[in-house]
Protein backbone atom coordinates (compact mmCIF):
# COMPACT_ATOMS: atom_id res chain seq x y z
CA UNK A 1 0.00 0.00 0.00
CA UNK A 2 1.18 3.79 -1.06
CA UNK A 3 2.06 5.74 1.89
CA UNK A 4 3.81 8.55 0.43
CA UNK A 5 4.15 9.52 -3.03
CA UNK A 6 7.27 12.37 -4.04
CA UNK A 7 6.13 13.67 -7.86
CA UNK A 8 7.93 15.74 -9.73
CA UNK A 9 9.19 17.25 -6.37
CA UNK A 10 11.76 20.32 -7.10
CA UNK A 11 13.22 22.46 -4.36
CA UNK A 12 15.70 25.58 -4.88
CA UNK A 13 16.65 27.82 -2.65
CA UNK A 14 17.34 31.76 -4.42
CA UNK A 15 20.97 31.96 -2.82
CA UNK A 16 21.88 28.73 -4.92
CA UNK A 17 22.50 28.42 -8.19
CA UNK A 18 22.28 24.59 -8.33
CA UNK A 19 18.55 23.36 -7.16
CA UNK A 20 18.75 21.16 -3.74
CA UNK A 21 15.98 18.71 -5.38
CA UNK A 22 15.60 18.33 -9.01
CA UNK A 23 12.50 16.16 -10.36
CA UNK A 24 12.19 13.59 -7.37
CA UNK A 25 9.78 11.06 -8.00
CA UNK A 26 9.71 7.71 -5.59
CA UNK A 27 7.09 5.98 -3.93
CA UNK A 28 7.52 5.06 -0.23
CA UNK A 29 5.01 1.69 1.15
CA UNK A 30 3.75 1.04 3.85
CA UNK A 31 5.67 -0.41 6.71
CA UNK A 32 9.02 0.11 4.44
CA UNK A 33 12.21 1.26 6.08
CA UNK A 34 13.66 3.30 2.98
CA UNK A 35 17.42 4.65 3.47
CA UNK A 36 18.47 7.45 1.48
CA UNK A 37 21.96 7.43 0.50
CA UNK A 38 23.90 10.27 -0.62
CA UNK A 39 27.43 12.76 -0.09
CA UNK A 40 27.09 16.13 1.78
CA UNK A 41 24.27 18.44 -0.18
CA UNK A 42 22.57 15.97 -2.20
CA UNK A 43 19.81 16.33 -0.65
CA UNK A 44 18.45 13.79 1.81
CA UNK A 45 17.95 16.30 4.42
CA UNK A 46 16.10 18.59 2.25
CA UNK A 47 13.96 15.50 1.30
CA UNK A 48 13.12 15.23 5.04
CA UNK A 49 12.39 18.39 5.32
CA UNK A 50 9.82 18.38 3.05
CA UNK A 51 7.64 15.66 4.26
CA UNK A 52 7.85 17.07 7.70
CA UNK A 53 6.82 20.59 6.84
CA UNK A 54 9.88 22.55 7.81
CA UNK A 55 10.69 23.23 3.81
CA UNK A 56 7.92 23.72 1.21
CA UNK A 57 8.72 22.99 -2.22
CA UNK A 58 8.68 25.02 -5.40
CA UNK A 59 6.91 22.74 -7.24
CA UNK A 60 5.61 19.14 -7.84
CA UNK A 61 3.86 17.55 -5.27
CA UNK A 62 3.73 15.21 -1.99
CA UNK A 63 0.89 12.59 -1.55
CA UNK A 64 0.40 11.12 1.75
CA UNK A 65 -2.44 8.67 1.94
CA UNK A 66 -2.96 10.10 -1.77
CA UNK A 67 -3.89 13.60 -0.14
CA UNK A 68 -1.81 16.79 -1.19
CA UNK A 69 0.50 17.01 2.02
CA UNK A 70 -0.12 21.04 1.84
CA UNK A 71 -4.10 19.93 2.73
CA UNK A 72 -3.15 18.20 5.43
CA UNK A 73 -2.95 20.39 8.51
CA UNK A 74 -0.12 21.36 11.13
CA UNK A 75 -1.83 19.10 13.51
CA UNK A 76 -2.76 16.29 11.52
CA UNK A 77 0.91 16.09 9.81
CA UNK A 78 2.51 16.08 13.28
CA UNK A 79 0.55 13.08 14.69
CA UNK A 80 1.60 11.33 11.34
CA UNK A 81 4.89 12.16 11.16
CA UNK A 82 7.56 12.44 13.76
CA UNK A 83 11.54 13.93 12.97
CA UNK A 84 14.64 12.44 14.63
CA UNK A 85 17.73 14.34 13.69
CA UNK A 86 21.18 14.75 14.92
CA UNK A 87 21.09 17.62 17.10
CA UNK A 88 19.25 16.88 20.93
CA UNK A 89 17.90 20.68 20.19
CA UNK A 90 15.59 19.27 17.00
CA UNK A 91 14.56 16.32 19.23
CA UNK A 92 13.81 17.30 22.51
CA UNK A 93 13.06 20.03 25.06
CA UNK A 94 16.78 20.69 26.89
CA UNK A 95 15.52 22.91 29.31
CA UNK A 96 12.51 20.43 30.74
CA UNK A 97 12.50 17.33 32.29
CA UNK A 98 12.61 13.87 30.66
CA UNK A 99 9.64 13.93 32.92
CA UNK A 100 8.00 17.06 31.27
CA UNK A 101 9.14 16.29 27.80
CA UNK A 102 6.79 12.93 27.85
CA UNK A 103 4.37 15.37 29.52
CA UNK A 104 4.21 17.28 26.45
CA UNK A 105 4.45 14.23 24.21
CA UNK A 106 1.32 12.64 26.08
CA UNK A 107 -0.67 15.99 26.08
CA UNK A 108 -0.38 16.71 22.32
CA UNK A 109 -1.24 12.79 21.53
CA UNK A 110 -4.11 13.27 23.93
CA UNK A 111 -3.60 9.82 24.86
CA UNK A 112 -3.65 8.40 28.83
CA UNK A 113 -0.12 8.41 30.43
CA UNK A 114 1.68 4.93 30.51
CA UNK A 115 2.14 2.78 33.53
CA UNK A 116 5.64 3.24 34.34
CA UNK A 117 7.45 6.05 32.14
CA UNK A 118 11.05 4.85 34.35
CA UNK A 119 10.46 1.32 33.03
CA UNK A 120 8.89 2.13 28.97
CA UNK A 121 12.48 4.11 28.96
CA UNK A 122 14.80 1.03 30.51
CA UNK A 123 14.22 -0.48 27.37
CA UNK A 124 15.88 2.06 25.62
CA UNK A 125 18.73 2.99 28.37
CA UNK A 126 18.48 2.11 31.93
CA UNK A 127 20.08 5.11 33.05
CA UNK A 128 17.07 7.05 31.73
CA UNK A 129 14.42 5.09 34.35
CA UNK A 130 16.41 6.70 37.32
CA UNK A 131 16.81 10.29 35.69
CA UNK A 132 12.86 11.19 35.28
CA UNK A 133 13.39 14.78 36.90
CA UNK A 134 16.91 15.19 35.56
CA UNK A 135 17.32 18.10 32.60
CA UNK A 136 17.87 16.93 29.51
CA UNK A 137 20.93 19.09 28.68
CA UNK A 138 22.51 17.46 31.45
CA UNK A 139 21.87 14.41 29.69
CA UNK A 140 24.84 12.27 27.31
CA UNK A 141 24.55 12.31 23.88
CA UNK A 142 23.56 9.11 23.93
CA UNK A 143 20.82 8.95 26.58
CA UNK A 144 19.40 11.84 24.69
CA UNK A 145 19.01 9.99 21.45
CA UNK A 146 17.29 7.46 23.36
CA UNK A 147 15.18 9.33 24.72
CA UNK A 148 14.24 11.32 21.62
CA UNK A 149 13.70 7.65 20.15
CA UNK A 150 11.81 6.98 22.92
CA UNK A 151 9.38 9.12 23.16
CA UNK A 152 9.00 9.49 19.39
CA UNK A 153 7.75 5.64 19.17
CA UNK A 154 5.57 6.02 22.84
CA UNK A 155 2.71 6.22 20.45
CA UNK A 156 3.72 5.71 16.84
CA UNK A 157 3.77 7.62 14.12
CA UNK A 158 2.79 6.37 10.83
CA UNK A 159 6.13 8.05 9.54
CA UNK A 160 9.25 8.41 11.14
CA UNK A 161 11.77 10.04 9.26
CA UNK A 162 15.54 9.78 11.02
CA UNK A 163 17.96 12.22 9.90
CA UNK A 164 21.17 10.59 10.53
CA UNK A 165 20.17 10.79 14.39
CA UNK A 166 23.01 8.63 15.03
CA UNK A 167 25.94 10.53 13.79
CA UNK A 168 26.44 12.75 16.90
CA UNK A 169 27.26 9.53 18.61
CA UNK A 170 30.26 7.70 19.61
CA UNK A 171 30.89 4.31 17.01
CA UNK A 172 29.20 1.75 20.25
CA UNK A 173 26.50 4.03 21.06
CA UNK A 174 25.81 4.73 17.69
CA UNK A 175 25.85 1.03 16.73
CA UNK A 176 23.41 0.51 19.62
CA UNK A 177 20.80 3.04 19.08
CA UNK A 178 20.57 2.25 15.20
CA UNK A 179 19.95 -1.91 16.14
CA UNK A 180 17.74 -0.48 18.96
CA UNK A 181 16.03 1.94 15.62
CA UNK A 182 15.51 -1.03 13.54
CA UNK A 183 14.14 -3.50 15.88
CA UNK A 184 11.54 -0.84 16.97
CA UNK A 185 10.85 0.04 13.57
CA UNK A 186 10.00 -4.03 12.53
CA UNK A 187 8.06 -4.73 15.61
CA UNK A 188 5.68 -1.81 15.58
CA UNK A 189 5.43 -1.73 11.63
CA UNK A 190 6.37 2.09 11.56
CA UNK A 191 7.48 3.32 7.82
CA UNK A 192 10.44 4.62 8.41
CA UNK A 193 12.67 7.07 5.96
CA UNK A 194 16.54 7.11 7.27
CA UNK A 195 19.28 9.53 6.08
CA UNK A 196 22.93 7.96 6.91
CA UNK A 197 26.74 7.79 5.71
CA UNK A 198 26.82 4.95 7.01
CA UNK A 199 25.87 1.98 4.02
CA UNK A 200 26.36 -0.74 6.28
CA UNK A 201 23.55 0.39 8.30
CA UNK A 202 21.91 0.88 4.74
CA UNK A 203 22.34 -2.49 3.93
CA UNK A 204 21.45 -3.91 7.27
CA UNK A 205 18.41 -2.33 8.31
CA UNK A 206 17.08 -0.39 5.21
CA UNK A 207 14.14 -2.27 3.11
CA UNK A 208 15.02 -0.22 -0.01
CA UNK A 209 17.77 2.33 -1.09
CA UNK A 210 17.02 5.53 -2.37
CA UNK A 211 20.34 7.26 -3.77
CA UNK A 212 20.33 11.05 -4.05
CA UNK A 213 23.32 12.74 -6.04
CA UNK A 214 23.69 16.31 -6.83
CA UNK A 215 19.87 16.89 -5.90
CA UNK A 216 18.47 14.18 -8.37
CA UNK A 217 17.67 10.19 -7.59
CA UNK A 218 20.46 8.38 -8.71
CA UNK A 219 19.56 4.99 -8.08
CA UNK A 220 16.15 2.91 -6.55
CA UNK A 221 18.13 -0.29 -5.21
CA UNK A 222 15.11 -2.96 -4.45
CA UNK A 223 15.15 -5.26 -1.44
CA UNK A 224 15.64 -8.42 -4.09
CA UNK A 225 18.32 -6.23 -5.15
CA UNK A 226 20.21 -5.11 -1.84
CA UNK A 227 20.48 -9.03 -1.02
CA UNK A 228 23.66 -9.28 -3.22
CA UNK A 229 25.30 -6.35 -2.73
CA UNK A 230 28.26 -5.67 -0.09
CA UNK A 231 29.13 -2.28 1.61
CA UNK A 232 31.79 -1.56 -1.27
CA UNK A 233 29.86 -2.16 -4.42
CA UNK A 234 26.81 0.11 -2.51
CA UNK A 235 29.00 2.72 -2.08
CA UNK A 236 30.64 2.48 -5.62
CA UNK A 237 27.13 2.49 -6.95
CA UNK A 238 25.60 5.61 -4.68
CA UNK A 239 28.30 7.87 -3.98
CA UNK B 1 18.17 51.65 58.93
CA UNK B 2 13.96 50.45 60.00
CA UNK B 3 12.69 53.40 58.18
CA UNK B 4 15.10 52.37 54.92
CA UNK B 5 13.97 48.92 55.00
CA UNK B 6 10.58 49.60 55.18
CA UNK B 7 10.70 51.87 52.12
CA UNK B 8 12.68 49.19 50.58
CA UNK B 9 9.47 46.44 51.43
CA UNK B 10 6.79 48.84 50.22
CA UNK B 11 8.65 50.17 46.75
CA UNK B 12 9.52 46.31 45.85
CA UNK B 13 5.66 44.87 46.75
CA UNK B 14 4.08 47.76 44.36
CA UNK B 15 6.20 46.24 41.65
CA UNK B 16 6.08 42.16 42.51
CA UNK B 17 3.03 41.88 39.60
CA UNK B 18 5.87 43.46 37.29
CA UNK B 19 8.55 41.25 38.20
CA UNK B 20 6.25 38.61 37.69
CA UNK B 21 5.59 39.50 34.32
CA UNK B 22 9.45 40.11 32.89
CA UNK B 23 9.93 36.89 34.88
CA UNK B 24 7.41 35.50 32.50
CA UNK B 25 8.60 36.97 29.59
CA UNK B 26 12.71 37.03 29.89
CA UNK B 27 12.94 33.37 31.92
CA UNK B 28 10.22 31.34 30.64
CA UNK B 29 9.13 32.47 26.99
CA UNK B 30 13.13 33.93 26.92
CA UNK B 31 12.17 37.31 25.18
CA UNK B 32 13.20 40.42 26.27
CA UNK B 33 9.78 42.30 25.89
CA UNK B 34 9.87 46.30 25.85
CA UNK B 35 6.31 46.58 25.54
CA UNK B 36 6.17 46.40 29.54
CA UNK B 37 7.78 49.90 29.72
CA UNK B 38 4.40 51.30 27.97
CA UNK B 39 1.83 48.82 29.59
CA UNK B 40 2.96 49.87 33.45
CA UNK B 41 1.76 53.07 32.30
CA UNK B 42 -1.00 51.68 30.18
CA UNK B 43 -2.50 50.13 33.68
CA UNK B 44 -1.70 53.04 35.51
CA UNK B 45 -3.80 55.48 32.89
CA UNK B 46 -6.26 53.35 32.57
CA UNK B 47 -7.31 52.80 36.08
CA UNK B 48 -6.81 56.70 36.66
CA UNK B 49 -9.02 57.68 34.28
CA UNK B 50 -11.73 55.57 34.77
CA UNK B 51 -11.87 56.15 38.70
CA UNK B 52 -11.56 59.95 38.00
CA UNK B 53 -14.85 58.96 35.56
CA UNK B 54 -16.42 57.98 38.24
CA UNK B 55 -16.10 54.05 38.05
CA UNK B 56 -15.70 51.85 40.32
CA UNK B 57 -12.39 50.81 41.55
CA UNK B 58 -12.37 47.26 40.93
CA UNK B 59 -14.14 47.98 37.65
CA UNK B 60 -11.33 50.59 36.75
CA UNK B 61 -8.88 47.86 37.55
CA UNK B 62 -10.11 44.98 35.84
CA UNK B 63 -10.38 47.20 32.67
CA UNK B 64 -6.33 48.41 33.26
CA UNK B 65 -5.82 44.31 33.13
CA UNK B 66 -7.28 43.93 30.20
CA UNK B 67 -5.77 46.68 28.36
CA UNK B 68 -2.36 45.24 29.72
CA UNK B 69 -3.36 42.30 27.97
CA UNK B 70 -4.23 43.42 24.63
CA UNK B 71 -1.04 45.49 24.26
CA UNK B 72 0.85 41.90 24.98
CA UNK B 73 -1.37 40.32 22.73
CA UNK B 74 -1.00 43.07 19.79
CA UNK B 75 3.12 42.69 20.73
CA UNK B 76 2.18 39.03 19.87
CA UNK B 77 0.18 39.97 16.59
CA UNK B 78 3.34 42.24 15.80
CA UNK B 79 5.87 39.11 15.91
CA UNK B 80 3.42 36.49 14.11
CA UNK B 81 1.30 38.14 12.00
CA UNK B 82 3.77 40.98 11.02
CA UNK B 83 6.99 38.78 10.82
CA UNK B 84 8.52 41.58 13.37
CA UNK B 85 11.25 40.55 15.25
CA UNK B 86 10.29 39.89 19.18
CA UNK B 87 12.55 42.73 20.68
CA UNK B 88 11.42 45.25 17.91
CA UNK B 89 8.15 44.32 18.03
CA UNK B 90 8.52 45.31 21.70
CA UNK B 91 10.24 48.93 21.23
CA UNK B 92 7.06 49.32 17.92
CA UNK B 93 4.69 48.81 20.67
CA UNK B 94 5.96 50.43 23.62
CA UNK B 95 6.38 53.14 21.22
CA UNK B 96 2.81 53.22 20.02
CA UNK B 97 1.53 52.82 23.45
CA UNK B 98 3.49 56.33 24.19
CA UNK B 99 0.29 58.21 22.03
CA UNK B 100 -1.85 55.21 23.35
CA UNK B 101 -1.72 56.20 26.90
CA UNK B 102 -1.53 59.95 26.03
CA UNK B 103 -4.47 59.74 24.41
CA UNK B 104 -6.42 57.84 27.15
CA UNK B 105 -5.24 59.97 30.02
CA UNK B 106 -5.25 63.07 28.47
CA UNK B 107 -2.77 64.80 29.97
CA UNK B 108 0.35 63.79 31.42
CA UNK B 109 -0.57 62.94 34.79
CA UNK B 110 -3.56 62.06 36.70
CA UNK B 111 -3.94 63.40 40.57
CA UNK B 112 -5.61 60.27 42.41
CA UNK B 113 -4.80 61.86 46.11
CA UNK B 114 -8.80 62.26 46.61
CA UNK B 115 -10.06 59.86 44.25
CA UNK B 116 -11.44 56.60 45.84
CA UNK B 117 -9.17 53.26 44.98
CA UNK B 118 -8.63 50.00 45.87
CA UNK B 119 -7.04 50.81 48.81
CA UNK B 120 -8.51 54.49 50.31
CA UNK B 121 -10.87 52.65 52.47
CA UNK B 122 -7.88 50.42 54.00
CA UNK B 123 -5.32 53.30 54.01
CA UNK B 124 -7.96 55.14 55.68
CA UNK B 125 -7.83 52.65 59.05
CA UNK B 126 -4.00 53.12 59.08
CA UNK B 127 -1.26 52.54 57.13
CA UNK B 128 -0.75 48.97 58.65
CA UNK B 129 -4.41 47.84 57.41
CA UNK B 130 -3.60 49.63 54.02
CA UNK B 131 -0.75 47.90 53.41
CA UNK B 132 -2.08 44.22 54.45
CA UNK B 133 -4.48 45.11 51.56
CA UNK B 134 -1.91 46.22 49.21
CA UNK B 135 0.25 42.84 50.27
CA UNK B 136 -3.22 40.25 50.08
CA UNK B 137 -3.42 41.72 46.38
CA UNK B 138 0.01 41.01 45.58
CA UNK B 139 -0.44 37.64 47.58
CA UNK B 140 -3.40 36.95 45.03
CA UNK B 141 -1.22 37.43 41.69
CA UNK B 142 1.92 35.87 43.45
CA UNK B 143 -0.63 32.48 43.96
CA UNK B 144 -2.37 32.52 40.42
CA UNK B 145 1.01 33.08 38.28
CA UNK B 146 2.79 30.29 40.72
CA UNK B 147 -0.79 27.91 39.81
CA UNK B 148 -0.08 29.01 36.25
CA UNK B 149 3.38 28.41 35.93
CA UNK B 150 2.44 24.57 37.12
CA UNK B 151 -0.16 23.90 34.93
CA UNK B 152 -0.43 22.63 31.53
CA UNK B 153 -0.58 26.03 30.35
CA UNK B 154 2.94 26.62 32.38
CA UNK B 155 4.64 23.66 31.03
CA UNK B 156 3.33 24.62 27.40
CA UNK B 157 4.96 28.09 27.94
CA UNK B 158 8.54 26.61 29.55
CA UNK B 159 8.08 24.57 26.03
CA UNK B 160 8.01 27.26 23.89
CA UNK B 161 10.55 29.59 25.59
CA UNK B 162 12.87 26.37 24.96
CA UNK B 163 11.69 25.40 21.91
CA UNK B 164 9.07 27.24 19.97
CA UNK B 165 9.75 25.40 16.36
CA UNK B 166 9.60 21.72 17.91
CA UNK B 167 6.70 22.67 19.64
CA UNK B 168 4.87 23.50 16.13
CA UNK B 169 6.22 20.22 15.13
CA UNK B 170 4.69 18.55 18.18
CA UNK B 171 0.99 19.86 16.72
CA UNK B 172 0.85 22.85 19.15
CA UNK B 173 -0.28 25.93 18.43
CA UNK B 174 2.46 28.25 19.00
CA UNK B 175 0.48 31.31 18.21
CA UNK B 176 -1.88 30.78 21.03
CA UNK B 177 0.76 30.56 23.54
CA UNK B 178 2.86 33.28 22.23
CA UNK B 179 0.02 35.27 22.82
CA UNK B 180 -1.32 34.01 26.09
CA UNK B 181 2.51 34.43 27.20
CA UNK B 182 2.73 38.05 26.06
CA UNK B 183 -1.08 39.27 27.02
CA UNK B 184 0.08 37.78 30.50
CA UNK B 185 3.01 39.48 31.00
CA UNK B 186 1.97 42.65 30.08
CA UNK B 187 -1.18 42.09 32.80
CA UNK B 188 1.13 41.75 35.45
CA UNK B 189 2.77 44.96 34.56
CA UNK B 190 -0.52 46.86 33.69
CA UNK B 191 -1.61 45.69 37.40
CA UNK B 192 1.76 46.43 38.64
CA UNK B 193 1.25 50.01 37.29
CA UNK B 194 -2.64 50.54 38.48
CA UNK B 195 -1.29 49.51 42.05
CA UNK B 196 1.50 51.73 41.74
CA UNK B 197 -0.33 54.79 40.89
CA UNK B 198 -2.78 53.94 44.09
CA UNK B 199 0.05 53.96 45.96
CA UNK B 200 2.01 57.03 44.90
CA UNK B 201 -1.59 58.83 44.42
CA UNK B 202 -0.70 59.90 40.68
CA UNK B 203 -0.48 58.08 36.93
CA UNK B 204 2.43 60.11 35.27
CA UNK B 205 3.18 59.53 31.31
CA UNK B 206 6.42 58.61 32.26
CA UNK B 207 6.52 56.35 34.63
CA UNK B 208 7.07 53.31 32.91
CA UNK B 209 10.70 54.68 31.62
CA UNK B 210 13.20 51.83 32.11
CA UNK B 211 10.51 50.00 33.78
CA UNK B 212 11.88 46.71 32.09
CA UNK B 213 15.73 47.25 32.52
CA UNK B 214 15.02 47.38 36.52
CA UNK B 215 12.92 44.24 36.17
CA UNK B 216 15.55 42.21 33.76
CA UNK B 217 18.30 43.52 36.09
CA UNK B 218 16.50 42.59 39.18
CA UNK B 219 15.55 38.58 38.08
CA UNK B 220 18.81 38.41 36.58
CA UNK B 221 20.72 39.50 39.99
CA UNK B 222 18.41 37.78 42.15
CA UNK B 223 18.78 34.31 40.14
CA UNK B 224 22.30 34.21 40.77
CA UNK B 225 22.02 34.94 44.30
CA UNK B 226 19.43 31.93 44.96
CA UNK B 227 19.62 29.89 41.93
CA UNK B 228 23.22 27.95 42.99
CA UNK B 229 21.54 26.96 46.14
CA UNK B 230 18.36 25.58 44.69
CA UNK B 231 19.54 21.79 43.62
CA UNK B 232 16.34 20.40 43.36
CA UNK B 233 14.50 20.88 39.93
CA UNK B 234 11.20 20.72 41.01
CA UNK B 235 11.45 23.54 43.68
CA UNK B 236 12.23 25.76 40.34
CA UNK B 237 8.94 27.67 39.65
CA UNK B 238 9.12 28.60 43.17
CA UNK B 239 12.90 29.88 43.48
CA UNK B 240 12.48 31.35 40.39
CA UNK B 241 9.51 33.82 41.90
CA UNK B 242 11.76 33.92 45.08
CA UNK B 243 14.43 35.19 42.79
CA UNK B 244 12.52 37.51 41.58
CA UNK B 245 11.11 38.96 44.55
CA UNK B 246 15.07 39.37 45.92
CA UNK B 247 16.47 41.18 42.85
CA UNK B 248 13.46 43.77 43.18
CA UNK B 249 14.06 44.31 46.48
CA UNK B 250 17.07 44.74 46.49
CA UNK B 251 17.36 47.28 43.52
CA UNK B 252 15.13 49.14 45.85
CA UNK B 253 17.55 48.69 48.83
CA UNK B 254 20.36 50.24 46.92
CA UNK B 255 17.98 52.97 45.10
CA UNK B 256 17.15 53.85 48.56
CA UNK B 257 20.67 53.62 50.43
CA UNK B 258 21.84 56.04 47.11
CA UNK B 259 18.81 58.95 47.88
CA UNK B 260 19.93 58.54 51.93
CA UNK B 261 23.20 59.70 50.72
CA UNK B 262 22.48 62.38 49.50
CA UNK B 263 23.15 61.48 46.00
CA UNK B 264 21.73 64.56 43.40
CA UNK B 265 18.86 62.72 41.94
CA UNK B 266 20.24 63.87 38.30
CA UNK B 267 22.42 61.19 38.49
CA UNK B 268 20.22 58.57 40.34
CA UNK B 269 19.72 56.55 37.06
CA UNK B 270 23.46 57.28 36.07
CA UNK B 271 24.57 55.22 39.01
CA UNK B 272 21.73 52.74 38.99
CA UNK B 273 22.88 51.96 35.40
CA UNK B 274 26.44 51.56 36.27
CA UNK B 275 25.98 49.29 38.92
CA UNK B 276 23.15 47.23 37.10
CA UNK B 277 26.22 46.79 34.57
CA UNK B 278 28.14 45.74 36.79
CA UNK B 279 26.13 43.10 38.89
CA UNK B 280 25.04 41.65 35.26
CA UNK B 281 29.08 41.41 33.90
CA UNK B 282 29.45 39.57 37.67
CA UNK B 283 26.23 37.49 36.86
CA UNK B 284 27.40 36.91 33.48
CA UNK B 285 30.92 35.44 34.82
CA UNK B 286 29.70 33.23 37.49
CA UNK B 287 27.38 31.53 34.22
CA UNK B 288 30.52 30.94 32.35
CA UNK B 289 32.47 29.82 35.02
CA UNK B 290 29.43 27.42 36.33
Amino acid sequence: MTLVKFEHVNLHYPALERPILKDINYTVQKGDCVVVLGANGSGKSSLLKLLDGRYKMNSGKILLHDKDIHTISTCTRAHCIHTLTQNAQDNLFLSLTIFENYQLMIKRQGHDPIDSLADYLHTFNPNLSHKLDVLVARLSGGEQQALALALAVLYPPEILLLDEHTSALDPKTAEHLMALTARIIHERHITALLTTHNVNHALAYGDRILALKEGVVHDCIESDDKKDLTAEALLARCY
Amino acid sequence: MIALLLATLTQSLTLIPLALGINLSYTILRATDMTIDGSFVLGAGVFAQLVTMGFSPYLAFAAALLCGALAGSFTAFLQNGGKVDPLLAGILSSFILYSVNMAIMGRPNINLLTTPTLFSTAFGHGNVLGWLSVALLIGLFVIAFYALLQSRLGLCLRAFGDNAALLSRQGYNVTYLRISGFGLNNLLAAASGAITAQIIGYADIGMGVGMTLVGIGAIILGQHILLPFIKKHYLRAGSELLAAFIGIALYFFILNSLLRLNINPIYLKLLLGVLLALFLRTATQKTRLS
